[in-house]
């Protein structure tokens, strides 16, 4: 269950059956994205793809082609693609054309394709399943940043999350048993709309081992903590303080960045520092980067030593991994050098340790208010993260009866926080409060809980910036020892025969980097278990506030009318 | 920088021979000036053409720390390279796509086919009646009842007249008429354009009125026949670029077989072999980067601003190929290093093998040469009595020459042959012992 090399399977498929010759690859905004998670420009070329063309561009329709080059089309099966299609297969400007669709495709649109094709220019269409981005081996992505309106399904959303999900499942050869969370009416729907398409296409998901495989639909609101945590591994943190989209992070804001560096590819398959380190912690980047930077000083100190012809020659050949090597330290000591300057002009160390207290530790009302109050005092706290830390305490001591969020309002509003932050307060509430949730998110101090913290606490090294654990590490735990309720998360339909070992977890609402970490351990932990983690996105705060202000627009306040110095108007 | 300025001469920039005076400068100079779009391969030729066999075995140690970089030992949760896997199920629509496409053209391919042999009968009529003589061929409509053009639907009067289209008789305005020189339609009758074309040299100004439709059939049509015939220089050269590499990739994978081999001390390869690979695919690589650089700098048509950055895109996937596949080769292992390791697995071999009687073995693992009168004191066997060192002695003499051809794949299987031979004997003699 390997989503990065599922995808690049289809792709090694895809341009060797079309035979040797100069390519050029036709694809729309989202499969560029499928594509580009996977493969580098140079990797592409390899495979004698030279051109790329976007079949949604404003000038496609009218550029000029070139008729020795074959055209491999791989778009999404929508409506306007079928379209563009058909007017280039009418006046076609290649001489070849191999169509590949992403998706589940209309038999009605296959005819009105090939009643356009007049010059016999198509030699193949096909369905590839690669509907979705590939992350990590063991994380995928929607794209959708935002699912729901009002807190139930955005149809275009809802068919979308479908449509992806299902290329997931045949993508791997998976016919699962659905299960799903209870509470959540948004799961439920995705679960039915899932299990409606394998028995329609029962011929597609005929493989021949079925229902050895489980997807599990959750819900993000059962677990709103997570997104709102600053993070301390090395892709969580990358997202969190500099946003990754789409392997990529935009470093054009950062005074005096040079050019190349504006834009940096982080690429699990490319970067092989990254991959290392991928989940490590600060601190052991910081390591890690120097002994990188160590390495290549003496690289190219036994470069400056050019006194023989074989010096220089040496020098020449290896120039290629030398420069390769230089441009990798250059990028990564730049990225990590602006989380460390993010990490001491916010004081983001403070902020956390306030952050995962409340988040992981027993009730300790008074401290956590205190924590809270003295960050809201410190001028270098950022707004956002003050009004994270809010909003972290407005869902703790949500039902607490000295629950002081109203000072909390007061405090945050002398800082003249912008508007939308204090919105943020109540619509997380409303999204994510105890009403939404089925899970107990802060109060499970449970014997088994106790203990653990117990041994913990005795061999005394648990960092304190990384003891939160998100919810999703224990029903992941609860399903690998057989003892996930089936009360909280019921099955859809067939169930099954015997223990599924391949498990699909799917958030509605986005995951994040930090569970995609806590599916990773699972994996390692537990060999005869292979756990793959998706969701609409993946979040960091921002995205996930915004998600959480989409989801709750003009939705009347039912559960946060006490909190009466933030009004709306 | 006193030390540098007395050993100067050095400092030579490999691509442009200018003297940068110190390390640090020539490195600097090289990365601004010189970066990887250069061509790094012919730099090296071009100063040390003359020298190139030793160059190409000096050690690149470097390479293997570059290889071994990034692989810091610590390690927690990291992950891992993803192995390939077989694509997951595809569903074709190739046959449906095609049987709808068959239906619908059908038709229009009978049409055109139709409309060519109207078009080769006209092509024969001569100037006195032609008029007359096109419309026996061709049933031209009946214009009283029509009083608009079909096609723009402007009416018809006496500045707008009627005018038929020659290939199917429809009526049409002046306007939206279309008018197909003959050459052309000379050209779309007879594709290969044999003699005939001066026959007709009389009416070479001449054109056929016809109307869009008939033109949009004849049109594609010739599409067709000029794609059969036409084949751009640019694929010329890409054809022969893509022979050339899969017959590199066929000498890089037998530079690593031979590699493997020799690094794990077997003994059917030499290490002469490996060297004059590396000199072939060195060669090789020298060839496909010119062809690239051909690609590069054909000339761009401006209607076809694409097929410059098909160009370049050619060049630069051709450029990482060679400095990631070609140039990277590990160097071939020292003979000293090679000793070592052909020592260390005879001792294996020998601890592993012990039931076998030592002197056969010592005998077996001679590969250099035999002479039949060490047999003869050895054994009892006379030389011309046994066809089996004879054939031995042919299949060495194979070897050799196979060798000498680059021909590893044979220089193997004859070695297998060789060494079933060998045991054949080795049986043979244990034999007549007893």
């Amino acid at each position: 269950m390997n989503v990065i090399s599922a995808v690049k399977a289809y792709v090694v498929k895809m341009t060797s059956e079309s035979e040797p010759g100069m390519k050029i690859l036709l694809m729309d905004k989202e499969t560029t994205s499928v594509i580009s998670m996977v493969y580098g420009q140079s990797e592409i070329q390899q495979k004698e793809v030279y051109l790329l063309e976007r079949i949604d561009s404003a000038n496609f329709p009218n550029s000029t082609g070139l008729r020795y080059l074959k055209c491999l089309v791989f778009v999404r099966p929508t409506q306007q693609n079928v379209t563009a299609l058909c007017n280039e297969l009418r006046n076609p400007k290649y001489g070849a054309y191999y169509i590949y669709f992403s998706n589940i495709i209309a038999k009605a649109d296959i005819k009105i394709l090939a009643e356009h094709d007049e010059h016999e220019v198509v030699k193949e269409v096909q369905e590839f399943y690669m509907d979705y981005l590939a992350v990590n081996p063991h994380l995928f992505s929607l794209g959708i940043s935002s699912c729901l309106s009002s807190l139930s399904w955005n149809p275009p959303a809802l068919q979308r999350t479908v449509q992806g999900l299902v290329s997931v499942l045949l993508s791997l050869k998976k016919c699962p048993v659905i299960r799903y969370q209870a509470n959540s009416s948004v799961c439920k729907d995705l679960g039915t709309r899932i299990e409606e398409i394998i028995s329609k296409e029962s011929s597609l998901f005929a493989f021949s081992q079925t229902n050895n495989c489980l997807l599990l639909i959750l819900d993000r609101r059962d677990d709103p903590i997570t997104p709102l945590l600053n993070q301390w591994t090395y892709q969580a943190m990358v997202h969190e303080l500099l946003t990754i989209n789409n392997n990529r992070v935009s470093l054009s804001d950062i005074n005096g960045i040079p050019k190349e560096l504006s834009e940096v590819v982080l690429s699990v398959e490319q970067d092989a520092f990254y991959a290392k380190n991928i989940f490590m912690n600060y601190g052991e980047i910081g390591t890690n980067i120097k002994e990188l930077m160590d390495h290549f000083q003496a690289k190219a100190k036994s470069h400056q030593k050019i006194e023989s012809i074989a010096d220089m020659k040496n020098f020449v050949e290896s120039y290629p991994q030398f420069k390769k090597l230089s441009g990798n330290v250059t990028k990564h000591v730049t990225v990590v050098g602006e989380l460390s300057a993010m990490v001491n002009k916010f004081d983001l160390l403070d902020v956390s340790e306030v952050e995962q207290e409340i988040s992981s530790q027993n009730n300790d009302h008074h401290g956590h208010l205190q924590g809270v109050k003295k960050l809201i005092n410190s001028e270098r706290t950022r707004d956002s993260d003050v009004a994270k830390l809010v909003m972290l305490y407005a869902l703790r001591y949500q039902n607490y009866n000295n629950n002081d969020l109203i000072g909390l309002v007061e405090l945050i509003k002398r800082r003249s926080v912008p508007g939308r932050f204090l919105k943020n307060i109540v619509n997380i509430i409303e999204y994510a409060g105890s009403h939404a949730r089925q899970s107990d998110l802060f109060n499970a101090e449970n014997a088994v809980k106790i203990t653990k913290r117990f041994i913990k606490g005795l061999s005394g090294v648990d960092n304190v910036y990384t003891q939160h654990k998100p919810l999703l590490n224990e029903t992941l735990e609860d399903l690998v020892k057989g003892r996930l309720k089936e009360q909280l998360y019921p099955y859809l339909g067939n169930r099954g025969s015997g223990r599924q070992q391949d498990v699909v977890v799917f958030i509605v609402g986005g995951a994040t980097y930090e569970e995609s970490l806590t599916v990773h351990s699972i994996n390692r932990n537990n060999p005869n278990f292979n756990v793959l983690l998706g969701g609409t996105t993946i979040h960091n705060s921002t995205s996930f506030l915004q998600e959480v202000d989409q989801a709750t627009r003009n939705v009347p306040r039912k559960y946060t009318r006490y909190i009466r110095n933030i009004q709306f108007d | 920088m006193a030390e540098a300025d007395s050993i100067q001469e050095g400092f030579l920039c490999p691509i442009c021979h200018k003297d940068l005076r110190s390390a640090n400068n020539l490195i600097s100079h090289f990365q601004d000036l010189h970066s990887e779009e250069k061509d790094l391969l012919s730099s090296i030729k071009g100063i040390y053409g003359k020298v190139k066999k030793k160059i190409l075995t000096v050690e690149d140690q470097d390479l293997e720390h570059f290889k071994n970089e990034i692989s810091l030992q610590k390690e927690k949760y990291y992950l891992e390279y993803s192995e390939p896997q077989d694509p997951g199920p595809a569903v074709s629509h190739t046959e449906y796509f095609k049987s709808v496409r068959r239906d619908r053209l059908d038709h229009r391919t009978a049409e055109t086919n139709k409309l060519i042999i109207r078009l080769d009968r006209l092509l024969r009529v001569f100037a006195s009646d032609r008029k007359q003589q096109e419309q026996e061929l061709v049933a031209w409509l009946d214009g009283s009842t029509v009083s608009r053009c079909p096609s723009c639907a402007s009416s018809f009067n006496i500045t707008r007249r009627q005018h038929h289209c020659r290939l199917c008789g429809s009526i049409m305005c002046n306007s939206c008429s279309y008018f197909l020189p003959y050459e052309i339609a000379q050209t779309i009758v007879t594709p290969l354009n044999s003699g005939s074309s001066k026959e007709q040299s009389g009416k070479e100004s001449e054109t056929l009125r016809i109307c869009y439709h008939c033109l949009d059939m004849l049109e594609s049509r010739r599409r067709v026949q000029i794609d059969q015939v036409l084949q751009p220089i640019i694929c010329q050269l890409y054809t022969h670029l893509q022979k050339m590499k899969i017959q590199v990739q066929g000498s890089v994978d037998m530079y690593y077989k031979i590699y493997n081999s020799l690094k794990s001390g077997e003994s059917t390869y030499i290490l002469q072999d490996l060297q004059s690979l590396r000199n072939t695919i060195a060669d090789k690589a020298q060839m496909i980067d010119t062809l690239s650089k051909k690609i590069d700098s054909l000339p761009v048509d401006p209607e076809t601003p694409k097929s410059a950055v098909l160009q370049t895109g050619i060049r630069k996937a051709t450029s990482s190929y060679i400095k990631e596949e070609l140039i990277t080769l590990p160097p071939p292992p020292t003979p000293e290093e090679l000793e070592k390791t052909k020592r260390e697995r005879l001792a294996k071999v020998k601890v592993d093998d012990i039931p076998v009687s030592s002197t056969s073995i010592k005998k077996v693992t001679v590969t250099t040469g035999w002479s039949p009168a060490n047999v003869a004191n050895e054994s009892t066997v006379s030389e011309e009595a046994d066809p089996l060192l004879e054939q031995m002695n042919i299949v060495r003499s194979y070897i050799k020459q196979a060798r000498e051809a680059q021909r590893f794949d044979e220089v193997k299987s004859l070695h297998e042959n060789l060494n079933m031979l060998k045991d054949m004997y080795k049986k043979q003699l244990g034999k007549e012992k007893h």
